[in-house]
């Protein structure tokens, strides 16, 4: 089954398109990634998916249920049991690291011990128990990455999106952190919607890869293929 | 979904607390026996004395705004910033004529620079013709108002300096010293604030009458109050206003053309609390003598008579005897008006940060112009509406006064909110939406928590507001319920100059101390620097 | 943390209300009597007490701001109108109160209490009876030599820019403007205004303030009222008072007496009409009198202190109250004009 299908999804900006036409099916478990220079919509399709902004044309499904159709959000963001690791992370200052996993999991009605069981299992996931009565102005950029994804996995999502997540780290964490996703994507199997404007990072994460422009898609295939059509650097 | 019925009750609750008074004033207006009719408004404008005294409004605010700017943010600044020895004692001294009516503070002038006032003792009879001369006119009116409405522009410079990411600040430091980082990057990112605090002094200082009037220089709002008070005509008194509604209208404008194309960066999770201090050096010292000359002569020197007048025991015997009890319905009606306000204009202040309903621009004006408009129109329009037997429930009950708050300062709480709000990423509202939180959720959880310096900011000015409110109060307080500022008023006429003096004590007392107390309990949970 | 900030702050909601709830005594509405009045709270309000002390009654009142300081009970008596909340107006002079005659808010009470008062001083109709006088007065300053004697010193250029008058467009000043319309008419009355502007006048917002800018030598002499000259005499200030135009050519003191009004469609009648009788009655008239406003009783008979000159031995001017609220009307936009608005 598909996971998540995109249906001639379209999106203007005073009357300027940010995403054209944009058609794509996500199988369940598969690690797409969008990649694009700034501004060639790749962070809208994310957020059009996510339900923040609401597409003027086409519809999306996610786990077969029509979540958007007609330019109407049929489910909203709470509704759709994604997860989202955001660009600037977005982790709530005034709560720990653990504060910002239970969230969610008080938002959806877990009763406390599941609660309990639940966190304790994420930190140990992302090797982070030591930092969960921490708050985020007290963590690394790594660490805090981690707790973002943590966040994330906690409930469980149909699928994960990630908004340039390793964008505003050195190198070496960025490679660190990128096999993280990898170890973690293959150990619980979810579907990951990578976004990216790093080649590099887009051929080690993703299985398969959209090359986007303008708005619409440019290319699409597997790593292998992009990373051919990549033979001669573009200049983004 | 919670959202749209919260927000949309919100709007209701504006309409008819602020929106339908208004309305039965207007159709006032237009209305003469009973037929249409624009009587009200022939002439308004039509005689060269009118577009006088507009001119001499706008030169007022502009002139009192213009100074509260460069004294006010640049006092902030000293005052959040930087390491300034007394920085506490002088933020609470320069609030304190904020917290007193206005034309109480012009009288304190004119004790100080009339021609036997306290100057004339020491200076002679000729310095003093010279400073009384110039105390009756514009200049004596802008020096009034400002030391009285400085504080505005002060207290929310203060507010938003808390609120910069102190990255930005030091990336300008790499390459330049405070002065530089100070104009280029500090103060345009506090500007929404500043611009914030303008509008309120513009705004307030556009309807304000009781201190030109006192001062000899003639303004428009004198349009309105002739109106109610010698011809007992509303619907004149309605259409005077309507200029004064304009210019509101221009000002929003202007405010929302300057602010359009600018974006304020945040101070992100990973910043904390943090705010950079400015290290004044040597220079400390010097600083501070100059902020102090400025506190003594614009706030302890004129109201040193006024204390000095209320020093006998007798005086305050009297004055908590003949006021005690109007001095508890004040904090008390402050206090649940200022909750009301925060409530209400939390909501109000999202829905235009989120344009989460259509008219969100109507809403931001509605208020704006509320708060604009003399509060003897709106408690008029309150009284015509709500004086009815089926909703004495309201009117008879000291509910009508909060409704009257809520009218006329909902502005002040919802503004602050938005600007609140821009320091607030999207992205942390939209992370607890995608993890499952409904929006009333996301909103106690998540919001409400980051924004929470905003709110205490936004509930303390309210207070002060609420607290000093004598326009409309003093048309809709229930008989026997008057309040502190109402009954000062009235003792004032003939009332022994002591006394007077002693009652202002008292306000200003009972304004600072909740304040200062409310003040200690949200620094120690962090909510305020 | 952010539960209890919530929650502080509901609890000062609710122990808000409490007070607020609490400060409301439960009062029997049979005993209450609801009063606005424009006579000064210092004066009027020992009056009401003594009321409630005799009675048994409550009275819950309603005073008023010098006139142009804010607007005030008029404006909320005559929004009130459809459904009014108060029982009794107290007016400090008599043509407002005819202002809520015509506007049909006052209803017909002769109380027995009003009596032994001249008719002169009540609306013969029934709607307002007069009491307890001010007279209209010059405070001076002691440093003065040469006191003026006549309201005609304002255009009398020996004393150009020493005088101040209050704004006459709000309070016993503006009565006083109507007076000498209906005395002297239009034309006459109009041409002493623009001399008076010739001369310097200055514009004070109240009768207290002129009294208060005279004292501090900011001005010589003022057209004020005697109550406000008693009250600051009283307090030490460097005045004295002079009733104008006592001479045979004179034009007379104009006196002002305050009024009371029973108010159309009143809850508490009864008690409205006990509060009126007790407002009229010569004990009232007394304390006035001995009180710092220093009022003039229009009964006969009634003890007075040494400084308040009996009505008897005043030259009073003879003017309808009537005639002087409708003129008051009349020269209201001219008033505003001359004023400057």
């Amino acid at each position: 089954m598909k996971s998540i299908v995109f249906k001639s999804i379209s999106k203007l900006y005073a009357g300027k398109p940010a995403v054209l036409e944009f058609s794509l099916e996500i199988p369940r478990g598969q690690r797409l990634v969008i990649l694009g220079p700034s501004g060639c919509g790749k962070t809208t399709v994310l957020r059009l998916l996510a339900g923040f902004i609401t597409p003027d044309k086409g519809s999306i499904e996610i786990g077969g249920q029509v979540v958007v159709k007609d330019g109407k959000n049929l489910k909203e963001p709470e509704e759709r049991q994604l997860g989202m690791v955001f660009q600037d992370l977005a982790l709530w200052p005034h709560l720990t690291a653990k504060g910002n996993l239970e969230f969610g999991l008080k938002a959806q009605g877990v009763p406390a011990s599941k609660r309990k069981q639940e966190i304790a299992d994420v930190l140990r996931l992302m090797h982070i128990e030591k930092y969960a009565n921490a708050k985020p102005s007290q963590l690394s950029g790594g660490q805090q990455q981690r707790v973002a994804l943590a966040r994330a996995l906690i409930l469980k999502p149909k699928a994960l999106l990630m908004d340039e997540p390793l964008s505003s780290l050195d190198l070496e964490l960025s490679l660190k952190l990128r096999k993280e996703i990898l170890r973690l994507q293959k150990e619980i199997g979810f579907t990951l919607l990578y976004v990216t404007h790093n080649r590099e990072e887009a051929f080690e994460i993703g299985s398969r890869v959209v090359v986007m422009s303008h708005g619409k898609i440019e290319r699409i295939g597997p790593v292998d293929h992009i990373r051919q059509y990549f033979k001669q650097p573009p200049q983004f | 979904m919670a959202k749209k019925p919260v927000l949309i009750s919100i709007v209701v609750v504006l309409a008819v607390i602020g929106l339908l008074p208004l309305l039965v004033m207007f159709l006032r207006s237009v209305t003469v026996e009973g037929h249409f009719s624009f009587a009200a408004y022939e002439g308004l404008l039509a005689s060269k004395n009118k577009w006088i005294l507009l001119k001499h409004s706008l030169t007022l605010s502009f002139l009192t705004t213009l100074f509260c700017a460069i004294i006010g943010v640049p006092l902030g600044i000293l005052l959040a910033k930087t390491d300034m020895p007394f920085r506490g004692i002088f933020v609470v001294i320069f609030t304190i004529p904020l917290l007193i009516a206005p034309y109480i503070m012009a009288v304190s002038w004119f004790n100080l620079l009339g021609r036997e006032g306290l100057l004339a003792r020491f200076w002679g009879e000729r310095t003093a013709a010279v400073t009384s001369e110039f105390l009756f006119g514009l200049p004596g009116c802008v020096l009034v108002l400002f030391s009285t409405y400085m504080p505005v522009v002060m207290l929310l410079t203060i507010t938003f300096l808390k609120t910069i990411n102190p990255r930005l600040e030091e990336a300008g430091k790499i390459v330049s010293g405070w002065p530089g980082v100070l104009k280029g990057i500090t103060i345009p990112l506090i500007m929404p604030g500043i611009l914030l605090s303008c509008l309120l002094v513009f705004l307030l200082t556009l309807g304000e009458f009781g201190v030109p009037m006192f001062l000899r220089y003639n303004v428009f709002p004198v349009e309105t109050f002739t109106q109610f008070s010698a011809f007992y005509d509303f619907g004149a008194a309605t259409a005077g206003a309507i200029p004064l509604a304009l210019i509101t209208a221009l000002a929003i404008l202007f405010e929302r053309i300057f602010l359009r194309k600018k974006t304020y960066q945040v101070k992100l999770a990973s910043e904390g609390n943090r705010t950079i201090v400015i290290c004044l050096g040597r220079f400390r010292k010097w600083f501070a003598i100059s902020v102090g000359i400025l506190c003594f002569f614009m706030v302890i020197l004129p109201l040193l008579l006024l204390v000095l007048q209320s020093m006998s025991f007798n005086a305050y015997a009297r004055g908590v005897d003949l006021a005690g009890d109007s001095l508890i319905r004040s904090l008390s009606y402050a206090a649940i008006g200022a909750s009301m306000l925060i409530a209400i204009g939390f909501f109000c202040g999202y829905l235009i940060h989120n344009r989460s309903l259509f008219l969100w621009r109507s809403m931001d004006s509605l208020t704006v112009f509320l708060f604009a408009l003399p509060g003897t129109l709106i408690g008029i329009g309150l009284v015509l509406l709500w004086n009815r037997p089926a909703t004495n429930f309201v009117y008879a009950t000291p509910i009508i006064i909060i409704f009257g708050y809520i009218a006329q300062y909902t502005a002040l709480t919802s503004r602050v909110t938005v600007s609140m709000l821009t320091q607030i990423p999207a992205s942390m509202e939209e992370a607890a939406q995608i993890v499952g939180a409904g929006w009333l959720r996301r909103i106690g959880s998540i919001v409400c928590p980051l924004a929470k310096r905003g709110l205490v900011a936004g509930w303390l000015i309210a207070y002060i507001f609420c607290l000093r409110d004598m326009g409309i109060s003093m048309l809709v307080y229930p008989p026997g319920h008057d309040t502190l500022p109402v009954r000062t008023f009235t003792l004032m006429a003939n009332g022994p100059a002591d006394l007077i003096a002693a009652l202002c004590v008292i306000m200003v007392l009972a304004t600072l101390l909740p304040l200062g107390i409310l003040t200690v309990v949200f620094r120690s949970r962090g909510l305020t620097e | 943390m952010n539960k209890n900030l919530l929650l502080s702050l509901f609890l000062t909601v609710i122990v808000s209300i409490v007070i607020v709830l609490g400060c409301r005594k439960a009062t029997d509405d049979s005993q209450i009597v609801v009063v606005y009045t424009s006579e000064d709270q210092v004066f009027s309000e020992p009056v009401l007490r003594d009321f409630e002390k005799e009675t048994g009654i409550k009275v819950k009142a309603v005073f008023d701001t010098e006139e142009a300081k804010s607007t005030g009970v008029m404006n909320r008596l005559i929004a009130e109108k459809d459904n009014p909340q108060a029982d009794v107006f107290w007016a400090n002079e008599p043509v407002r109160a005819e202002v809520l005659k015509q506007k049909g808010i006052a209803a017909v009470y002769r109380s027995p209490s009003g009596r032994g008062i001249p008719d002169v001083h009540k609306d013969p109709e029934g709607y307002w009876t007069g009491f307890s006088a001010r007279a209209r007065v010059f405070v001076v300053n002691k440093k003065v030599e040469n006191k003026p004697a006549s309201i005609l010193a304002y255009t009398d250029p020996h004393w150009n820019g020493k005088g101040v008058i209050a704004n006459p467009l709000f309070g016993t000043t503006t009565v006083e403007m109507a007076a000498l319309f209906t005395l002297w008419g239009d034309d006459k009355a109009k041409a002493f205004m623009e001399d008076m502007k010739k001369n310097n006048v200055g514009i004070s917002t109240s009768n207290g303030e002129s009294t208060d800018f005279v004292a501090s030598g900011q001005y010589e002499f003022s057209l004020v009222d005697s109550d406000d000259a008693v009250s600051r005499i009283r307090q030490g200030k460097s005045i004295e008072m002079v009733y104008p135009d006592q001479g045979e050519d004179g034009v007379g003191c104009l006196i002002v007496p305050n009024a009371t009004v029973l108010i159309k469609g009143a809850k508490h009648p009864d008690n409205a009409k006990r509060l009126i009788d007790y407002l009229l009655s010569k004990a009232t008239e007394r304390k006035l009198a001995f009180a710092d406003c220093a009022q003039i009783p229009l009964h006969q008979g009634v003890e007075t202190p040494a400084e308040v000159k009996p009505i008897e031995e005043i030259k009073v001017m003879k003017v309808n109250y009537s005639e002087v609220a409708k003129k008051m009307q009349e020269i209201q936009p001219y008033l505003k004009q001359w004023v400057g608005f």
